[in-house]
């Protein structure tokens, strides 16, 4: 087979099978789920089958697609195949896979079951075209179709007010977050006369950073524009400080959508994106990056410890480790943003996972205050819940471990003092939190037999009608059916692994030119490598792991209820209201927004709706209905008007 | 003397003549399915087609089979098979005659694959002749139904009238320059640039084609026929008749008087521009599907006119990648309302109210024809009108008219929005209680030519790149 067609062929296949759902197999269930599974599967093993013919460095870099030419107006769909983006390729088809066939255990109760299947198809088309975009054009509507998909799947169960609302919100303020974009993708295309392809782009800003006359402070004004604005898209998408309200709420979707959204996809790509065209950023922008991404690592961390919603405070940690990774990309470690991603990806997909199969065992209950004793019961769960765990906490020799060291190290390397200690302070929070998370949700005793009504009738809107019947009979927990306990165990193997087989050293070949020739080799050397690369990283970063896990040991062990609102008082209550940020939102930009709206509404209901549209449209109706007078149907008549038309134009013609 | 080059013209004849023979010995209750036969042997005569193109002149340089006609007759035998499968579906409303139905047809298809040849104005005459005489009887086929015997007589006599006005015409050019072939006239029309008599003529014969394409202020049968035909008849009109008048329009503009026409872009433009207008405006107040139909293609006649007042290469073919979008979309709209309407009396558009529950293979092919025709992406039509603006534009800087011209065209468009749209509307959020809500059952090749409908307008508006070259190559013949 042609490996130029392979490409394309994986970015197209979970299209094909979005429309082939949609428009043929709506009422048959199975077919549905298997042609989405199947064709996320075929995608992943064909992306292997790239690799292993090509290697990640195939010799065709572009392979473009001419769509138009006329004249010299030239519109290209083109893919990029390079170490980054087959690598994503590989997290998105690999993950996801390992995900969608996990919603098949998931939600085979639900009604809309081929519905899902259809929209998670296309959201991984989307995220796949975001992937292999080689434009900023192409990269935008992908960018856009991400947040069509994400809002279909969030608001899956649009009965419930709440889930509308979430996807509403996830929606809008991604919107305000690519709207940036847009403009920073605009001034781009005027700054570098017309050409918005990635490579061509950043050759210029290199070329302009790098010029050895210096750089002037016009060029060095709008490229940090530039940079800024660019970064405004994946503050949305990502779910950076100001915009990470949507995140947490985006819970509302069935949480293999959260996992799908969390690890491999959505919020990766902004990550993804920002180095994509790392070399766009110069010192000013990278800075305002560096520190954004920590400041929210640090508020996600905090507000984390007082969330009692399993799925919350992992949505809470997915933000701050986001945090870390575009901190590393402002420190221009790319490298390391890269390796964290990838590894998040394994160990936070395996947590949610992880968390959906207790939600789904204790019937939609989510509050971690009423889990507990679930060791027994649910092995499989267990132990891989305790392999994510241990993995984002970053205990070695677990995944990461390995990413997060190498993102405190570059800090370090870069002499970024103040963001190196925020690392690790926000590492010491992360094992606090995950453990309370561990110690209250799986071990100790079981604190309720049956779960609150109201739990049951929001599965009961969620269209769960039998599973609520089977749960009335019984409330006992019970581990899950294979289908959904082997995408578990598969990605725990890589939570554990994912640090050690050379991740790491793919994506060093895609960023730096010289070839480190002293890195890790052999299996041990890669397992103790952090050690000998930057010891003193990697003590300090254990040192506060180790003082998260007794803080948590302490304070949670066997504690019936949360301890530390009664320690830390008002601080407490602040973390756990999510430092006000959605009120704050509401007081001032909603109202703000609300009121521009009434104006704007009574603009256009009476300036233009009336006066300009209604006399427009009440004009042209009038001309259509005097026109038709014309047309009598009298057979005489059309001939008069036949040959009164032909002096017409023999006047017109011949007149002058 | 190439006589080979007719092959397919003489395959396409004898076609009809065999149908026409069929009618003796074929059980009547197998009439009907005679349609599917022609269908069939159109499509294999147009797979034959395509394998050879030998190119050339016939018969003393009157037929010619270049680039364009071979674009043409594709298009024509196209057209063709499309309407035979919608007048097998029609064929219960003809209480007598199918098989004379069916080789009507294909004796019009012939006049047209001799219109795409024409270089002489005599085989101008004979082809256009040939079209409108068979679509005489075509259109007043339905002989217990007053609205057709009118549409068939209005057509006829104002058809006469510009017959008369065209052979006039012809008389004078030949008087004046004693050429009839257009590659001959072309070496002398230049000469005769200032002969009042000489244009007079030319004038005349562009009234006949005005008349075949609808075009202001010749549109004024158009309605009235549209709506009365039987609904096979008025789709091959609102295709087939208007592009047989297109290609006839190129060659007698562009081959035949070069020198004169790049003087005319103030005459083409504003005809161009009130046709789109009249169309569209007269569209507004219609509830008659058909007639809302027939508006629309006097409209629509207008935005191909675009291509035609461009007087420039990429204007030609714009026009003729238009006009492949618009085969497949308004063949498509008619086979649904042939479908949806075949026992109805009136086709008002409140018969449309709950279509996508009685079909909703029929409710998405409509509301895509009508997207399409609106001009909306990613459907053919809307690349078709953007193509046809930008060339347009690209003469701006010559005439300040292509200013106006495109802005009328804009207004054209967001007006027909309006109709458009509210066929859709009638569809899906109809205010009528629909009267029968019973399902439409749709036979095999009705699904067929629906679908072949909804690709074509996909594939032609997705993918541009094709059409744009077969249209570009195909107007080099004309060496404008």
């Amino acid at each position: 087979m042609n490996l130029e067609a392979l490409p394309w062929l994986i970015l197209f296949l979970p299209l094909l099978s979005a429309t082939a759902i949609t428009l043929f197999t709506m009422r048959c269930r199975t077919t549905s789920a298997l042609l989405s599974i199947g064709a996320i599967v075929t995608g992943f093993v064909l992306t292997l089958s790239f690799i292993a013919a090509n290697g990640f460095h195939p010799a065709v870099m572009e392979t473009s697609a001419n769509w138009l030419s006329i004249g010299n107006l030239n519109i290209d769909f083109g893919l990029r195949l390079d170490v980054l983006s087959l690598m994503m390729v590989l997290i998105v088809t690999g993950v996801g896979g390992a995900i969608h066939i996990y919603s098949f255990g998931y939600m085979s109760e639900d009604r809309g079951f081929s519905r899902f299947f259809a929209c998670m198809s296309l959201f991984t088309f989307s995220m796949l075209g975001i992937v292999l975009a080689n434009n900023f054009i192409q990269l935008f509507i992908f960018w856009e179709l991400v947040g069509v998909s994400s809002y279909l799947l969030i608001g899956f169960w649009f009965e419930k007010p709440s889930a509308a609302d979430a996807a509403k919100k996830a929606f809008i303020t991604n919107r305000l977050g690519d709207f940036g974009f847009l403009l920073g993708i605009i001034i781009l295309w005027w700054w570098t006369n017309g050409s918005l392809s990635f490579d061509i782009a950043q050759q210029q800003a290199q070329a302009v950073i790098k010029s050895p006359y210096g750089v002037t402070f016009g060029d060095n004004f709008w490229l940090t524009i530039i940079g800024l604005l660019i970064f405004c898209g994946a503050v949305g998408k990502s779910a950076q400080f100001p915009l990470h309200v949507w995140l947490p709420d985006a819970m509302e979707g069935p949480t293999p959508v959260s996992a799908l959204i969390h690890a491999a996809t959505m919020v990766a790509a902004g990550v993804y994106m920002l180095c994509r065209v790392i070399l766009l950023f110069n010192v000013e922008a990278s800075h305002v990056i560096a520190w954004v991404g920590g400041f929210t690592a640090l508020l996600a961390a905090l507000i984390a410890i007082q969330q009692n919603d399993i799925k919350r405070i992992l949505a809470y940690s997915t933000l701050s480790q986001l945090g870390y990774m575009v901190m590393a990309v402002g420190l221009s470690g790319p490298t390391q943003a890269m390796f964290h991603l990838t590894t998040h990806a394994f160990f936070k997909a395996l947590l949610f996972l992880g968390a959906g199969s207790v939600i789904i065992a204790l019937h939609h209950e989510q509050n971690i205050w009423k889990m507990g004793g679930l060791r027994q019961k649910m092995p499989v769960t267990f132990w891989t819940f305790i392999i994510g765990t241990l993995a984002l906490c970053g205990v070695p020799p677990f995944s990461g471990f390995y990413s997060k060291d190498s993102i405190l190290a570059q800090a370090l390397e870069q002499r970024n003092y103040p963001l190196f200690a925020l690392g690790v302070v926000v590492a010491g929070l992360t094992t606090f939190y995950m453990f309370r998370l561990f110690y209250i949700a799986f071990l100790g005793e079981r604190r309720t037999g049956v779960a609150p009504v109201s739990h049951s009738k929001e599965a009961a809107q969620a269209g769960d009608e039998s599973l609520r019947q089977a749960g009335s009979l019984s409330y006992e927990p019970h581990e899950s059916p294979p289908v959904m306990a082997w995408p578990l165990r598969t990605l725990a193997v890589f939570a554990v692994i994912g640090g050690v087989i050379g991740i790491r050293g793919i994506f060093d070949s895609q960023f730096i030119s010289d070839t480190h020739a002293e890195r890790a080799s052999t299996f041990l050397q890669k397992l103790f490598e952090p050690f000998a690369h930057a010891p003193i990283v990697a003590i300090i970063g254990l040192l506060a792991v180790a003082a998260g896990f007794i803080a948590a040991r302490m304070l949670y062990r066997n504690a019936e209820s949360d301890p530390l609102p009664a320690k830390l008082g008002w601080f407490a209550t602040a973390m756990k209201n999510r430092f006000y940020f959605d009120e704050i939102y509401e007081a001032t930009f909603i109202r703000a927004h609300d009121f521009i709206a009434a104006v704007m509404d009574w603009i256009d209901r009476w300036l233009v709706d009336w006066a300009g549209i209604g006399l427009v449209r009440g004009g042209t109706d009038f001309t259509g209905r005097a026109l038709r007078l014309m047309q009598t149907g009298n057979l005489q008549t059309y001939a008069f008007l036949f040959a009164l038309g032909v002096a017409v134009v023999l006047y017109l013609v011949l007149g002058k | 003397m190439n006589a080979s080059l007719i092959s397919l013209e003489i395959w396409v004849v004898a076609l009809g003549l065999v149908l026409m023979l069929a009618d003796f010995w074929m059980p009547a209750e197998r009439k009907r399915f005679l349609g599917y036969a022609a269908a069939a042997a159109l499509a294999v005569l147009l797979v034959m087609n395509l394998g050879h193109c030998a190119t050339g002149t016939a018969f003393n340089g009157m037929f010619v089979q270049d680039g364009l006609a071979v674009f043409f007759k594709c298009f024509f035998i196209i057209a063709a098979i499309l309407v035979l499968f919608m007048a097998v579906e029609f064929s219960d409303n003809l209480t007598a005659g199918i098989s004379e139905y069916y080789s009507l047809v294909v004796f019009a298809l012939s006049g047209m694959l001799f219109a795409a040849s024409a270089n002489n104005f005599a085989m101008l005459f004979v082809s256009i002749e040939l079209i409108t005489v068979t679509f005489y009887v075509l259109t007043s086929f339905q002989r217990g139904r007053l609205v057709s015997l009118e549409a068939g007589v209005k057509y006829l006599i104002l058809g006469a009238l510009s017959s008369a006005f065209m052979v006039y015409g012809i008389a004078l050019v030949w008087g004046t320059t004693g050429k009839l072939n257009f590659n001959e006239l072309a070496l002398v029309a230049g000469q005769f640039a200032g002969n009042k008599i000489f244009l007079l003529g030319m004038v005349l014969v562009l009234v006949g084609l005005g008349f075949k394409i609808a075009a202001f202020p010749f549109q004024i049968w158009a309605p009235d026929v549209y709506q009365g035909a039987p609904t096979p008849t008025t789709a091959f009109l609102a295709v087939g008749s208007k592009a047989a008048g297109f290609v006839l329009l190129l060659r007698v503009l562009f081959t035949a008087i070069p020198s004169v026409s790049a003087h005319w872009a103030n005459p083409l433009i504003i005809i161009s521009g009130i046709t789109i207008l009249y169309g569209n405006l007269c569209a507004l107040p219609q509830r008659n599907l058909k007639r809302l139909m027939g508006y629309s293609s006097i409209a629509h006649a207008g935005y191909l006119l675009l291509g035609v007042a461009a007087l420039s290469m990429n204007g030609q073919a714009a026009m003729l990648y238009y006009l492949s979008g618009y085969l497949f979309t308004v063949l498509g709209a008619f086979t649904v309302i042939c479908l949806v309407m075949r026992h109805l009396d009136n086709e008002d558009i409140s018969a449309l109210a709950g279509l996508h529950q009685r079909s909703p293979l029929l409710a998405t092919t409509l509301t895509l024809a009508m997207v399409s025709l609106a001009g909306i992406p990613p459907l053919a039509g809307f690349f078709g009108k953007f193509l046809l603006l930008k060339a347009v534009l690209e003469q701006g800087a010559t005439n300040p008219g292509y200013y106006c011209l495109a802005f009328t065209a804009l207004a054209g468009v967001v007006i027909s929005l309006y109709y458009y749209f509210g066929v859709i509307r009638a569809i899906y959020w109809s205010k009528d209680t629909p009267v029968d809500l019973s399902p439409i059952l749709l036979s095999g090749p009705a699904k067929v030519t629906l679908a072949i409908c909804i690709a074509g307008m996909f594939w032609i508006g997705l993918f541009p790149n094709t059409m744009v070259s077969l249209a570009t190559e195909a107007v080099k013949t004309l060496g404008i």
